[in-house]
């Protein structure tokens, strides 16, 4: 387990690092609640966000032992590809739980209305393994971290639209929300909706099974390109 | 022994072949130097021998094991240097050396024993707690070095080590080589820097466009070209010496005289040079003796006819 190890001593090695991964989260728990949207305070509601730029910020470590030769270094070594990337994944998995488990029982130690706080943190782990995979799909096809993580932003930014975290999907045209449906940001949104209303808990497992689906994919296609 | 053998090795890209029908083999305890320019196929070659990059033709044994050359408990005795920097600027020295020591498998007592070991080795026991951001290129590379030293290979693959760091390093890096031969390990040396492969290899490989074009021992190969030897004497006064003398002497085909400088040029080989020093301490005084012999960068010259560095690379 020693890429495990040192990924996450890399993770937190320097002071952006730190606080984006410890304090920033905490801040969340302090955000107001909305009058008519969203159904969970802000800070829950723009969460997932949240939890897409750290899943980047992340996996970028793996980009850069690409692009710097690391990766070719650990070939010649005797651990697989597959190693190397599972035990670097769990160590990114370990963080993000985390802090959907700070931000939910931190919340509910607050006394903030959560609904269901325990669904709620299914909810977040479900998005966390999806947009750790959306990432390191992402970064399988770039070179530089300063481009990825640019262009990265602006993709988040319009899935977190058209998802409905930043703002309600129906004030969407009706075509733009059939859509919206292929976003995964989407299914995080009918999650949290859930939550607050108290569906059927088929609905709640078809919303985390279709999060889960996108891990999957995404999944495979990050974990295709190797060395070169 | 044989530590690796390739034979009739081809690896293209498309439609460029970087290795053309590679036949290698590679004994232990050599420092076989590998030499060609940019674009050759060295690092190519390499990527094939360690199982990096597949190859489309021949085969490759390492550790006389040719079906699963590139096995767990093979890559455990290799040691690959990078041409590229692949250290973790985020972590220190002495992490760095943990965790590539613990990607081999390495733990608790016998890990932290090796660390030492192998940053006493490259000398930055003194930086193990700093990060490699405050390193200089030279404490880079040696740090790059120590990577591959953790697990005590016994075969050890640098590629291009030394590029861009200042001649302190560079000696420094050389010495640690030959310290390592002399602890047994067989190591496989790229580079372009002839002097590197003067001062260190026992086998000198010379690749271009993919091939080998020669193999042999420095002075074998130097001997392959050399069809001539040149010996300058400076004299105290040339006119005292008979006129035609020096060119009696067998082996000898031209005299040249200019000043005080007599230029003398044998047939390679001749072993003329103590019958010139008598015929001409006979006569007149001798102030300073001076031949020149052809190197490896002429023996590339000659089989390749062009230069191993371009301009722009010469330091």
């Amino acid at each position: 387990m020693t890429v495990f190890k040192f990924s996450l001593k890399r993770s937190f090695s320097n002071k952006t690092n730190l606080l984006l991964l410890t304090l920033f989260p905490i801040a969340f728990i302090f955000f107001p609640e909305g009058e008519y949207w969203p159904v969970l305070p802000y800070g829950y509601q723009y969460f997932g966000i949240v939890l897409l730029f750290i899943s980047i910020r992340l996996t970028t470590i793996i980009l850069v032992d690409r692009a710097k030769g690391v990766v070719k270094r650990l070939a010649v070594a005797p651990i697989s590809y597959g190693s190397y990337l599972c035990q670097n994944l769990l160590a990114f998995s370990v963080i993000l739980v985390m802090q959907c488990a700070i931000v939910v029982y931190g919340g509910v130690l607050l006394g903030v209305e959560l609904y269901q706080p325990h669904w709620l943190m299914l909810l977040y782990v479900s998005f966390s393994f999806t947009s750790l995979a959306i990432a390191l799909a992402w970064i399988s096809i770039f070179r530089s971290k300063e481009s990825a993580f640019l262009i990265y932003m602006s993709l988040v930014t319009l899935l977190a639209i058209l998802g409905g975290l930043l703002m309600p999907l129906q004030i969407f045209p009706e075509a733009l929300i059939r859509i919206a449906v292929l976003f995964p940001t989407y299914w995080l949104n009918q999650g949290m909706s859930w939550i607050a209303s108290e569906g059927s808990v088929g609905d709640f497992i078809l919303i985390n099974g279709v999060l889960w689906l996108y891990t999957i994919i995404f999944m495979i296609l990050g974990s295709t390109r190797k060395i070169h | 022994m044989t530590i690796a053998s390739m034979r009739g090795v081809v690896k293209r890209y498309g439609s460029y072949v970087a290795l053309d029908s590679i036949d290698l083999d590679i004994h232990a305890g050599e420092i076989i130097g590998l030499l060609g320019p940019n674009g050759a196929g060295k690092t190519t070659l390499i990527g094939t021998l360690t199982g990096m990059r597949p190859f489309d033709h021949g085969t490759v044994e390492l550790f006389g094991q040719s079906k699963h050359p590139f096995s767990h408990e093979n890559k455990e005795k290799i040691g690959l240097v990078t041409q590229e920097i692949t250290i973790f600027e985020e972590l220190t020295a002495k992490e760095n050396l943990q965790f590539f020591a613990g990607v081999y498998g390495l733990k608790g007592e016998v890990r932290k024993q090796k660390v030492r070991e192998v940053l006493e080795f490259v000398g930055l026991s003194d930086q193990a707690n700093k990060l490699p951001t405050k390193f200089s290129g030279g404490m880079k590379r040696r740090l790059n070095i120590a990577c591959a030293l953790t697990h005590s290979p016994s075969f050890l693959i640098m590629d291009e080590p030394t590029v861009g760091i200042d001649p302190q390093s560079r000696n420094y890096i050389l010495e640690g080589v030959k310290r390592l031969r002399d602890r047994g390990t067989t190591i496989l040396y790229t580079t372009h820097y002839i002097e590197e492969i003067e001062a260190i290899a026992s086998r000198v490989i010379i690749m271009d466009q993919g091939q080998i074009i020669k193999e042999g021992t420095p002075a074998d190969l130097i001997q392959t070209i050399q069809h001539e030897e040149k010996v300058s004497f400076e004299v105290t006064d040339p006119e005292r010496i008979p006129e035609g003398s020096l060119e009696k002497i067998a082996g000898v085909r031209r005299v040249l005289t200019a000043g005080n400088d007599i230029t003398v040029i044998s047939d390679a080989g001749s072993g003329n040079l103590d019958r010139m020093l008598s015929i001409i301490k006979e006569h007149t005084g001798v102030l300073g003796i001076q031949t020149e012999r052809p190197n490896l960068e002429d023996v590339f010259f000659t089989l390749t006819g062009r230069q191993l560095r371009d301009k722009g690379e010469e330091q």
